[in-house]
């Protein structure tokens, strides 16, 4: 790994400079909508969009609203085209984002998500609509110095400074910030730039790290069901858990992690497209048999699989959690439901019945 | 097609079009179809792309998506055995908006066809053993593929009975083909309607599937059982088939549940950690019973 250091001052000219070379640069971006929030000066989201100089990146920024997935997983998306011609369907695979692309300050918890979409993703059967812009994508992430009251990424085995998924990881140290080159794509984009940087010498993050750790409130490492779901299946707390939750999935469209999908056809009488679609296992059609069986048929056992997905089947499966703590579901559900509480709960009632 | 966000914001500068694309499905032409009953209907089919139709293999107990572009995809199993090639048949009852597109198409017109996906049965296990295949209505259609399999490779197996069992008369699948595979040597078929579903000239039994199967008096020694049908019938098969004395080990089934990707990706098949459309749909009473009831 390569470490060097970065000023403030360096670190704009070294974005400007990505954008100026024709990168498309990501980064978060305050947007003001045509609401309450356009006129009072608050309001609007935090989102990744693309920019054209550092200026425009969001002052003060401290978790975007909506996560990165959007540029590797867009929320609906082509994945098939057909015409008629003389009256027989003839197939057209679409075009798919191939733009080289920097991402810049993806907090930890947002780049460490990467690659647990990439083993959705990947594997057997290689999506390639996510696997392009995958692919042609660089993550610079930005390590976390004020973790959010809703933050719990050192409860699910990351941390603020936690270096999953980034290319290039960078960590605020007094005025400047410390490099970490993790990758080979880190390493182009850094070495294009060289004289910007400087080399680290004794720059580290341990203090950092642990300052923000620190004042994380929620960093109790929390249980998994990875060898108890079964036995907790059938438990009545997921009655009690899931009892005020709406089914409005808000939960799982600002997850980083989420990647359930729907696949639908679009069509006039001479060409349609089929689409790939967010989805989201706590709407109450997602399980429905065309028989009228819903395997899932109330918003326990909904709201249980979105529980046992996240942190039994997927760490099964793939080894890690299926959730990296950033807690966006937490703010924005409408209910007030809480991941983190739901979790020790189910461990307290899995507890009780001797599990 | 160029790709955007929920905002349209991210026009691409570079794209590339896609090279594998694995939800791109194969062009079938519809050359014949037959009605089971009045709402279930079989189709064959054979590849557009003479190459394809040369090459393409699969295992009995595999499934794929169907589709009628413009309206949708459908999971069916692939009802014919991979020892019968030159085509491809599916099963169905229309229920729904893509199975009733489906069942207004007309020989000569074409569908998508994405697959082999899934496991598979075991066949090669099974050689040597006493074959029991039981189907319930729509679902001896899942099974229809690997009883092919085992009668084209007669020699490798043991005795074979199957039990096709449904509501009433009119709802039995597959009739007068059943009719042909009971002349073959040491093959025995037995029909079955439940009480009520007979009619007056009906000469075959009358009981639910599991007690009917009971009283067959199976023996579980060496012995291989394979069922499918609605799930209350495949939960009471597995109860009837533990009395019988048969190991979780040597029971079969095959589940469905609700698809979209078909290949492990979408997330909505899963039961437990398991996908229906990956790690199954081919799934013995042993593996069932550590699922949880999530089907």
């Amino acid at each position: 790994m390569l470490r060097k250091r970065l000023t403030r001052e360096n670190l704009n000219k070294w974005i400007d400079g990505l954008v100026a070379s024709g990168l498309r640069v990501i980064a978060p971006v305050r947007e003001r909508d045509g609401g309450r929030g356009a006129r009072d000066g608050k309001g609007g989201l935090t989102l990744f969009r693309p920019i054209t100089s550092s200026a425009e990146i969001a002052a003060d920024y401290t978790k975007t609203d909506l996560p990165f997935k959007e540029w590797l997983f867009p929320p609906t998306e082509v994945i098939l085209h057909y015409r008629i011609v003389d009256g027989e369907p003839v197939l057209e695979d679409p075009e798919v984002d191939a733009t080289k692309t920097v991402a810049l300050f993806l907090r930890p918890c947002d780049a460490a998500a990467i690659p647990i979409l990439d083993s959705v993703f990947g594997g057997d059967y290689e999506d390639e609509f996510y696997m392009t812009r995958r692919r042609n994508l660089t993550v610079v992430g930005l390590s976390c110095t004020e973790p959010q009251p809703e933050c719990f990424c050192a409860a699910v085995g990351l941390s603020p400074t936690s270096e999953a998924g980034s290319d290039i990881l960078l960590t605020p140290v007094g005025d400047e910030f410390l490099v970490e080159v993790l990758t080979e794509k880190g390493e182009q984009l850094v070495n294009q730039y060289a004289d910007l940087f400087a080399d680290a010498g004794d720059l580290t993050k341990e203090q950092v790290t642990e300052q923000a750790i620190a004042k994380m409130l929620r960093k109790e490492s929390l249980p998994t069901f990875a060898e108890t779901y079964s036995e907790l299946f059938e438990h009545p707390v997921w009655e009690e858990i899931a009892r005020k939750c709406l089914g409005c999935g808000v939960c799982a469209y600002s997850c980083p992690t989420c990647h359930c999908y729907d696949i639908v056809d679009e069509a006039t009488l001479f060409e349609g497209v089929r689409c790939r679609n967010w989805d989201c296992c706590g709407f109450a059609l997602f399980t429905l048999h065309a028989s009228g069986h819903n395997p899932r048929p109330t918003q326990a056992h909904r709201y249980r699989q979105r529980v046992l997905h996240k942190f039994a089947y997927f760490l099964q499966t793939y080894g890690r959690n299926m959730c990296v703590g950033c807690g966006r579901c937490v703010i924005k559900c409408p209910v007030g439901m809480d991941i983190y509480e739901v979790v020790k709960k189910v461990a307290q009632a899995s507890e009780r019945v001797g599990v | 097609m160029v790709t955007v966000t929920a905002t349209g914001m991210a026009m691409p500068r570079e794209t590339v079009k896609v090279s594998r694309n694995i939800y791109k499905p194969y062009l079938m032409t519809i050359v014949d179809m037959r009605d089971e009953t009045h709402d279930t209907r079989t189709l064959r089919l054979q590849f557009k792309d003479p190459e394809v139709a040369q090459t393409f293999d699969w295992k009995p107990g595999q499934f794929a998506q169907y589709s009628v572009f413009g309206v949708g995809e459908c999971v069916f199993t692939i009802a014919n055995s991979p020892t019968r090639k030159g085509y491809i048949e599916c099963t169905f009852r229309q229920v729904g908006k893509v199975t009733s597109a489906l069942r207004d198409m007309e020989i000569g017109q074409t569908i998508g066809f994405r697959g082999p996906y899934g496991n598979w049965f075991p066949v090669e296990e099974w050689e040597g053993k006493r074959l029991y295949f039981v189907g319930g209505g729509i679902g001896t259609v899942a099974l229809r593929g690997v009883m092919q399999y085992c009668l084209d490779n007669r020699k490798l197996y043991d005795e074979i009975l199957i039990l096709n069992a449904a509501r009433t008369v009119a709802d039995l699948v597959y009739k007068s083909e059943m009719d042909e595979w009971a002349k073959v040597d040491g093959v025995t078929l037995v029909k079955a309607v439940d009480p009520g579903g007979e009619t007056p000239d009906w000469d075959g039994k009358v009981g639910l599937a599991p007690n009917v199967f009971e009283e067959l008096k199976p023996t579980p020694d060496n012995a291989i059982l394979v069922t499918c049908g609605p799930p209350i019938m495949i939960r009471f098969m597995l109860l009837a088939a533990e009395r019988l004395g048969f190991k979780p080990e040597q029971v079969y089934t095959t589940l469905e549940n609700r698809m979209k990707c078909g290949l492990g990706k979408c997330g909505r098949c899963n039961v437990g950690p398991y996908y229906v459309c990956k790690d199954g749909p081919v799934f013995t009473a042993a593996q069932l019973a550590k699922l949880p009831k999530d089907f």
